[in-house]
C-alpha cells in the first residue's frame, strides 16, 4: 500500500518536474488586456542575464508573461459549448490607432447649407405610408409609390385647361422633369463642390434668351468649324466678343527681373504674413445654429436628436467634435506649420 | 521654360516656408546676383539669371538641369521637394525636426492619430537617380 | 495634334531608305571567321584585276627566264601543290616546299620547333631568285592577306607553263582556261585556310616564358638573317599565340603589337589587373585631409594618389562599400578612375568662366570643374544619351554644383545652340581600348570598323568643340581632347585632322608625366606639335589607358568654310577614306581632281601654315591607293628596305602595259585613262624619289615663269612650297610613301591664267573666274591627254 502511494506520488513529482509551475511572480504587474490577449510587460530586463544566455531568456520570459495571460484568460467567466471550454473576452481596452486616416466630411449641398443657416432640420419620415384609396401600406416613394399621380385611371380636366391637352402625359412630363431637376441639382452640387475647375456644359437651351446668351451662342457658333475658327469671317466693324474664356498666358521667361522679384516677393509677404479672415455671414449663421442647437438640447426634443444625426451623417459619438472643429474653421483659418 | 504662375509660387513658397519659413527671403533677394525660380518640364529650378539666360538656347526637351532643381509639382499640382533642394535648405534650416515617440506612447494615442514617418534621406540621391531630374 | 516634329536637324546617321530593307541574313559574329574579306568597290576590283594581270605577265616574264635555267621547277611546284596537307610532315617535301609557300614553311617548322638551319637545301640560285620576287611582291601586305596573296602567287607560277602554250589558242578557250583556272585558284585559297586553321590548333601551347621574351629578338633584325623563317612569321607566330593566351581578337592584338612593340606583355599583363579604386576630394564641401581621416575612421585603408593631384585619394581595401558612406551621399568625394583627373587638369578650369563639357555623362569630369571653377560662371554638360544625362544631375546635386546647366544634344549640333564657351572639354566617346581592365569585352567585340566608327565620331565631335569655343576669350580659347583609348586613329589622327581643319594649335596639356603622343605612326605623318599630346598607359602610370591633347583656338575663322562646295567635296572624300570604302566616284575625273588641287593651292597661299596639311592630306589619298597597289601599308619598313632597283623596274613594266593598254583600249572612256594616267604617275613616283623631289620647286618655278601674273598671287604658295620640300628632304629616309603630286600642282597652275592681284581679299572672286575658266577648258585638257 505504502509503496502505491509512494509510486503515484513520485508519478505525480514526476509531472510536476515536467510541467512548469502556473504561479509567475513579477516584481511589476504585467498589464494585461484579454480583450486584444495582449500583455504587456513593463519590468526591465536583466541585462546580464539578456547577454549571457540571450535566447533561454527571452524564451522564459515569454513563456511567464503567457502564463499570466492565460491565467488572466481563466479568470474569466467560463462556459461550455459542445465539449469545448469557451471564455467570453470583455471589450479590448487597448485603443489601436487608426491605420487609415478618418473619412472626409460630406461637402454640403445647396439644400443642406440653406437648411443650415435656416436652422431647418430633417425630420425622419417612415419608409412606408398609408394608401387611403389602395387601403394599404405602400412605399413613400419608387415602385408602386403610395398616391402615385401619373398611374390614375381618371383624371378631371380642369376648367381652365386646355380640353384637347393630354393630361395623362402632362402628369408623366411632370414627373420626368422634377427627376431631371433632381439629377442636375446633385451634379451642380458635386461640380460645385470639385475645388477645380468646372468643364462648362455649353449652351443650355433657355426660354428667354438674354444678350449675354446670344453673344455666347454667337461665339461658340464662330469657333465650332474644323479649323476652330481660324477662316470664319467677321462681319464688319463687329464688336470682339465677350465671354471668350481666359487664355493661359504666362509671363516671358526673360522679362524683368526686379519686376519678378517684386512679385515673388509680395507673395512670400502674403504667405508669411496671412491673417485669420473672418467669414461674417458664415460665422454669424453658425453662431445662430449653435444657439438653437442648445435651446433644443435643452429642450431634450427627440426629433432634434434625429435630425441632428442626420445632418452630420456620422457617427453620433463624434458629433459635437465635429462642431466643434467646424466652428474653429469658419472663425480661424490658420496656416499648418510643422513646427508651430 | 518659363517663370512661375502666382498660383505655382504660392505652391513653392508654401511648402518652403515650413522649412526655412521667412528664409526664402534669402533666397529671392540675393546680394550676389539676380536668381530666379523656372520651371521647366513640371520641375522647378532655381538658377541666377545670367545662366538662365544662357539656358535659355537650349530647347525644353533637350534641357535636362539647370542649376539647382527645388522639386517637382505633381499632377495634382501640388509641389513635392525633391533631396536636391537640400543644399539650399540646409543652411536655413530653422529646426523642423520631429521627434519620434516611443511604442508605449504611440499605443496611448487617441484613435485619430495617425502614426506614419517619412524623412528624406541623402541615400535619395542614389536611391531615385531616375526620378531627380 | 499627335506626337510632336523635331525640328532639329541631326546629322545623316545610317544607311539610307533603300538599304534599310531587310538584307541577306547575316551570319551572327562569333560564326564569322576572323579573316572576313574586305568587299571592294568597283574601282578597286578594277584595280584587283590589273594587278592580277600585271603579276601574271611578270611571273611568265620570269618563267621564260627561268625555264632556260631550270626546267625542273616547275615538277616541284605541282608537287607542292598536291602534297600540301597530306605530306607536311615528311622531311623530303618539306624540303621542296620550303622555297613556295611560307605558309607551309611556317607549319611544319613549328611542329618540329627546330629552328636551326636547313643545312640540306638543294636549292640553287634561281630558285632563291623567285623567292626574293615573291618576297618582293607581296611586301607590305598584312598576314592574312600575305598568305592568300602568296598562294595566288604560287598558282600563278605554277600554272605558267600551260600559258606559255596558251598563246595561240581561240578567245573562247582562253576564256574557258582563265576560269579553269579561278575555280582552281579558289579551291586553293579554301585548302590554305583550312590548313591556317589547322595549323593554329596543331600549334596550340601555353606560351612558355621563352616564347614571350621572343620579342625582343624580333627586334633585332640581325637574329634573322641566318634562320630559315622570316621575322614576319615568328611575328605572326607571338601573335596568334598572344591571342590565344589573352583571348583578344586578331585585329586589336595586331594594333597593340604596333602599338607597344617592346612592352606589349607588361600592356596586356596590366590590362588583366585592376586599376585601384581611387577617389577626389570635394573641396567645395571638404577638404582632403578631413576626408581622408573620416574614411580611415571608417575602416578605409588609403592613400593619396600621387604627387599630381591635390585631391585625390586611392583607396586600397575598405570594410564598408565605399560608394554608400554617408560622406559619398552627402558630397564629400566622388569615385572617379584617376585617369579622369588629367584631361580636367589639363583644361584649368577658371572662375566666372563658361565651360562645356561635351559628353559628360556620368558627370565625375562635369563635377571636378564645378569645383575647380568654385560654383562661379557657367557650366555646361551635354550628354546625346538621356538616360545617362540624369547620372550628371545627381551627381552634380549630390556634389553640390548649383552653375551647372545639362542638356541633351548629339554633341555634333552643339555648335548650333551655343557657342562662346571659354573652354571645352571633350571626353570623346571612345573604343575603350584604354580601360580593357574595365571591360574585357572590348578585347574581342572590337575591330577595325568601330574603331574607324568611333574617330570618324570623334571627328566630328572636336570640329564641333572647337567651333563651340571662342578664340577671343580673355581667358581660355582651349579645347582638351581626351579619350580613354590607346589607338592612334582615334587619338593623334583626330587631333591631326582638327588641326588641318580649324584653326587651333597644340599647346602643352599642363601633365608633367605621361608618354609624348606619336608625331609619326607606322603610316601616319601627324604634325610634329603631337609630341605635346600625353599618352597614359596602364603598365606605365598604373592609370588607365588614356589621351589627352590640349588645344588652343587662336581665331574664329573656320578655313574654308566660304567655299562650300569645294569643302563638301573633300569632307567627302575625307569620310570616304575613313569609312575604309576607299571607292572613289566615277566621276571623279582629272577635272575634279585639278579644281581640288587648285583650291587646296590657294588655300596655302592663304594660310601659311596649312600648306603642309594639304598635301599631307593628298599623301593619304595616295596612301589608299598605294595600299591597293601592294596590298595594305603594314609594313612601311619593310619596304623601306627594299632596293630602288624594283621600283624602277615595275615602272618600266607599268609604262609598257600603259603603252599597249592605250593602243587596244580605244573604245575605253576618258575617266578610265585618268586613272592609268594617274597610277602611271604614281609608279614614276615610286621609282624616283628624289628625281621628283627636284621636281617640286623646278615646276612651280616654271609655272611663276609663264604666268607672271599669276606668280604674284602664288608667291606665298611658293615659299610654302619650297619650305615644304625642305622639310620633306629631310624626312626623305622614312617617307616613301607621301609624295607629291606634282605633275597636277604644274597643270593646275597652267590652266589658271588670272590676271588678278594677289590680295588675300580677292581669293574667292579669282576662284570663281578660275573655276569658270577651268569648265570651258576642260574638254580641251582631255584632248591633250589623249593626245600625249
Amino acid at each position: 500500500m505504502d509503496s502505491l502511494v509512494q509510486s503515484v506520488l513520485k508519478s505525480s513529482a514526476e509531472k510536476e518536474s515536467k510541467y512548469k509551475t502556473t504561479e509567475v511572480v513579477k516584481d511589476i504587474e504585467v498589464d494585461i488586456d484579454e480583450g486584444h490577449l495582449l500583455a504587456v510587460d513593463p519590468n526591465p530586463l536583466d541585462i546580464k542575464l539578456l547577454r549571457s544566455e540571450r535566447d533561454s531568456y527571452l524564451k522564459a520570459l515569454a513563456r511567464n508573461d503567457t502564463q499570466l495571460l492565460i491565467n488572466k484568460i481563466w479568470e474569466l467567466p467560463v462556459e461550455r459549448v459542445e465539449d469545448v471550454i469557451v471564455a467570453k473576452l470583455p471589450e479590448p481596452r487597448t485603443v489601436v490607432p487608426r491605420e487609415k486616416p478618418l473619412p472626409k466630411e460630406k461637402p454640403m449641398t445647396k439644400w443642406t447649407q440653406y437648411a443650415r443657416e435656416k436652422g431647418i432640420n430633417k425630420r425622419k419620415k417612415g419608409r412606408m405610408v398609408w394608401d387611403e384609396t389602395a387601403k394599404e401600406w405602400k412605399p413613400r416613394w419608387g415602385y408602386k409609390r403610395a398616391g402615385d399621380d401619373t398611374k390614375d385611371w381618371l383624371i378631371e380636366v380642369p376648367d381652365t385647361a386646355d380640353p384637347y391637352e393630354d393630361q395623362f402625359a402632362k402628369r408623366i412630363k411632370a414627373k420626368k422633369e422634377r427627376v431631371a431637376k433632381n439629377e442636375l441639382q446633385r451634379l451642380r452640387n458635386i461640380a460645385r463642390n470639385m475645388k477645380g475647375k468646372v468643364p462648362g456644359v455649353g449652351l443650355t437651351p433657355t426660354d428667354t434668351p438674354d444678350k449675354d446668351d446670344v453673344s455666347r451662342a454667337l461665339h461658340l457658333a464662330r469657333k465650332s468649324t474644323a479649323s476652330l475658327g481660324k477662316f470664319t469671317q467677321e462681319l464688319p466693324k463687329e464688336k470682339p466678343a465677350k465671354h471668350v474664356g481666359k487664355k493661359r498666358k504666362f509671363e516671358p521667361m526673360i522679362g524683368n527681373f526686379n519686376e519678378e522679384k517684386k512679385r515673388a516677393l509680395d507673395i512670400l509677404n502674403k504667405i508669411t504674413n496671412k491673417q485669420p479672415t473672418l467669414n461674417i455671414t458664415q460665422a454669424t449663421n453658425q453662431e445662430i445654429y449653435t444657439e438653437e442647437d442648445q435651446k433644443r438640447i435643452g429642450k431634450g426634443g427627440r426629433n432634434h436628436l434625429e435630425g441632428k444625426a442626420e445632418a452630420n451623417k456620422t457617427g453620433t459619438g463624434r458629433a459635437s467634435q465635429k462642431e466643434k472643429a467646424g466652428v474653429e474653421k469658419a472663425m480661424v483659418k490658420r496656416d499648418e506649420h510643422p513646427s508651430s | 521654360m518659363r517663370p512661375l504662375t502666382d498660383e505655382e509660387t504660392v505652391a513653392v513658397f508654401e511648402k518652403l516656408s515650413k522649412y526655412i519659413g521667412e528664409n526664402i527671403r534669402l533666397l529671392i533677394d540675393r546680394p550676389d546676383g539676380i536668381y530666379c525660380f523656372r520651371l521647366n518640364n513640371e520641375r522647378v529650378y532655381y538658377c541666377s539669371e545670367e545662366l538662365m539666360k544662357r539656358a535659355a538656347n537650349i530647347s525644353r526637351d533637350n534641357l535636362v538641369n539647370l542649376g539647382t532643381c527645388f522639386g517637382k509639382f505633381t499632377k495634382t499640382r501640388k509641389f513635392r521637394l525633391h533631396i536636391t533642394a537640400l543644399d539650399f535648405l540646409a543652411p536655413y534650416a530653422k529646426g523642423f525636426g520631429v521627434t519620434a515617440k516611443s511604442t508605449t506612447d504611440c499605443r496611448r494615442v487617441d484613435p485619430m492619430t495617425i502614426v506614419c514617418f517619412h524623412q528624406a534621406d541623402i541615400g535619395e540621391y542614389v536611391r531615385n537617380e531616375e526620378t531627380l531630374t | 495634334m499627335g506626337q510632336k516634329r523635331d525640328f532639329v536637324d541631326r546629322p545623316k546617321r545610317g544607311p539610307g531608305r533603300k538599304t534599310k530593307k531587310q538584307g541577306l541574313p547575316e551570319l551572327p559574329k562569333q560564326l564569322k571567321t576572323e579573316e572576313t574579306k574586305k568587299k571592294l568597290g568597283s574601282r578597286s576590283r578594277k584595280r584587283l584585276v590589273k594587278r592580277l594581270r600585271k603579276q601574271t605577265e611578270l611571273e611568265q616574264k620570269k618563267l621564260i627566264k627561268k625555264k632556260q635555267v631550270a626546267a625542273a621547277e616547275d615538277e616541284s611546284d605541282d608537287e607542292n601543290e598536291e602534297g600540301d596537307i597530306s605530306s607536311h610532315s615528311d622531311s623530303e617535301d618539306m624540303e621542296v616546299t620550303d622555297g613556295y609557300t611560307d605558309d607551309n614553311k611556317q607549319w611544319l617548322k613549328l611542329s618540329k620547333k627546330s629552328f636551326k638551319k636547313q643545312g640540306t637545301h638543294k636549292q640553287d640560285d634561281v630558285s632563291e631568285d623567285e623567292d626574293d620576287s615573291v618576297e618582293e611582291e607581296m611586301e607590305g601586305g598584312s598576314s592574312s592577306d600575305d598568305d592568300d596573296d602568296e598562294m595566288e602567287d604560287d598558282f600563278i607560277g605554277s600554272d605558267d607553263d600551260e600559258t606559255n602554250d596558251d598563246d595561240d589558242l581561240l578567245p573562247v578557250e582562253k576564256a574557258a582556261k582563265k576560269l579553269q583556272k579561278k575555280q582552281k585558284r579558289d579551291e586553293h585559297l579554301a585548302e590554305a585556310e583550312l590548313q591556317t586553321n589547322i595549323a593554329a590548333s596543331e600549334i596550340y601551347h601555353l606560351p612558355s616564358g621563352q616564347e614571350i621574351t621572343k620579342e625582343y629578338i624580333l627586334l633585332q633584325l640581325a637574329i634573322f638573317k641566318g634562320m630559315t623563317l622570316s621575322r614576319k612569321e615568328y611575328v605572326n607566330q607571338l601573335l596568334k599565340d598572344m591571342c590565344l593566351y589573352y583571348s583578344y581578337n586578331n585585329y586589336l592584338m595586331m594594333k597593340l603589337l604596333d602599338l607597344f612593340p617592346q612592352e606589349i606583355i607588361e600592356f596586356l599583363e596590366a590590362n588583366e589587373a585592376q586599376r585601384p579604386i581611387t577617389i577626389r576630394t570635394n573641396t567645395l564641401k571638404t577638404r582632403r585631409r578631413d576626408l581622408a581621416q573620416a574614411l580611415i575612421n571608417r575602416g578605409v585603408n588609403l592613400d593619396p594618389i600621387g604627387k599630381w593631384s591635390k585631391v585625390g585619394l586611392v583607396i586600397y581595401d575598405s570594410q564598408v562599400p565605399i560608394g554608400a558612406t554617408p560622406e559619398y551621399l552627402a558630397g564629400h568625394y566622388m569615385l572617379q578612375g584617376g585617369s579622369s583627373f588629367l584631361p580636367v587638369m589639363a583644361l584649368a578650369p577658371q572662375d566666372n568662366e563658361r565651360i562645356l563639357d561635351m559628353a559628360a555623362a556620368p558627370g565625375g569630369k562635369t563635377t571636378y570643374i564645378g569645383q575647380l571653377m568654385h560654383n562661379t560662371g557657367m557650366l555646361f554638360a551635354n550628354d546625346a544619351n538621356k538616360d545617362r544625362a540624369k547620372a550628371i544631375i545627381s551627381n552634380l546635386h549630390r556634389m553640390g554644383i548649383t552653375n551647372c546647366v545639362v542638356s541633351n544634344y548629339d554633341g555634333r549640333t552643339y555648335p548650333k545652340i551655343l557657342i562662346g564657351f571659354d573652354r571645352v572639354l571633350l571626353d570623346a566617346p571612345c573604343s575603350g581600348t584604354g580601360v580593357i581592365s574595365k571591360d574585357p569585352g572590348v578585347k574581342t567585340n572590337k575591330d577595325e570598323k568601330d574603331i574607324l566608327r568611333c574617330s570618324h565620331l570623334q571627328k566630328e565631335l572636336i570640329l564641333a568643340a572647337i567651333d563651340c569655343c571662342d578664340a577671343n576669350s580673355k581667358t581660355g580659347g582651349y579645347i582638351v581632347f581626351s579619350t580613354c583609348s590607346v589607338m592612334v586613329e582615334e587619338n593623334e589622327w583626330v587631333i591631326d585632322y582638327a588641326l588641318k581643319k580649324r584653326n587651333v594649335k597644340l599647346v602643352p596639356t599642363g601633365l608633367d608625366f605621361g608618354r609624348e603622343g606619336f608625331m609619326n605612326f607606322k603610316e601616319y605623318r601627324f604634325h610634329p606639335s603631337m609630341k605635346l599630346t600625353r599618352r597614359f598607359y596602364p603598365h606605365t602610370h598604373n592609370l588607365d589607358g588614356f589621351f589627352v591633347a590640349k588645344l588652343k583656338k587662336f581665331s574664329n575663322r573656320i578655313p574654308g568654310q566660304d567655299k562650300d562646295k569645294e569643302d563638301a567635296t573633300e569632307a567627302d572624300a575625307h569620310l570616304q577614306e575613313t569609312i575604309g570604302k576607299n571607292k572613289k566616284e566615277d566621276t571623279d575625273d582629272s577635272d575634279n581632281e585639278e579644281e581640288k588641287n587648285k583650291t587646296m593651292d590657294v588655300d596655302s597661299a592663304t594660310s601659311d601654315g596649312d600648306d603642309k596639311n594639304d598635301d599631307d592630306d593628298e599623301e593619304e589619298e595616295e596612301d589608299d591607293d598605294q595600299e591597293k597597289e601592294f596590298g595594305t601599308g603594314e609594313d612601311a619598313v619593310n619596304r623601306r628596305r627594299i632596293p630602288e632597283f624594283r621600283g624602277i623596274s615595275v615602272a618600266v613594266r607599268e609604262k609598257k602595259n600603259l603603252k599597249r593598254k592605250f593602243k587596244e583600249q580605244d573604245e575605253d572612256n576618258v575617266s578610265k585613262k585618268q586613272k592609268i594616267v594617274k597610277s602611271m604617275t604614281r609608279s614614276r613616283h615610286d621609282a624616283k624619289i628624289s628625281v621628283k623631289r627636284n621636281t617640286t620647286p623646278r615646276s612651280s618655278k616654271k609655272a611663276s615663269n609663264e604666268t607672271p601674273e599669276a606668280s604674284q598671287s602664288l608667291k606665298a604658295f611658293k615659299t610654302a612650297q619650297s619650305v615644304q620640300s625642305s622639310s620633306k628632304t629631310a624626312k626623305t629616309a622614312q617617307h616613301v610613301k607621301g609624295i607629291p603630286k606634282m605633275p597636277k600642282t604644274s597643270q593646275s597652275v597652267k590652266v589658271a591664267p588670272t590676271p588678278v592681284s594677289g590680295s588675300r581679299k580677292n581669293d574667292a572672286q579669282k576662284r570663281n573666274t578660275k573655276k569658270t575658266v577651268e569648265k570651258k577648258k576642260a574638254p580641251k585638257t582631255f584632248t591633250k591627254k589623249r593626245k600625249s
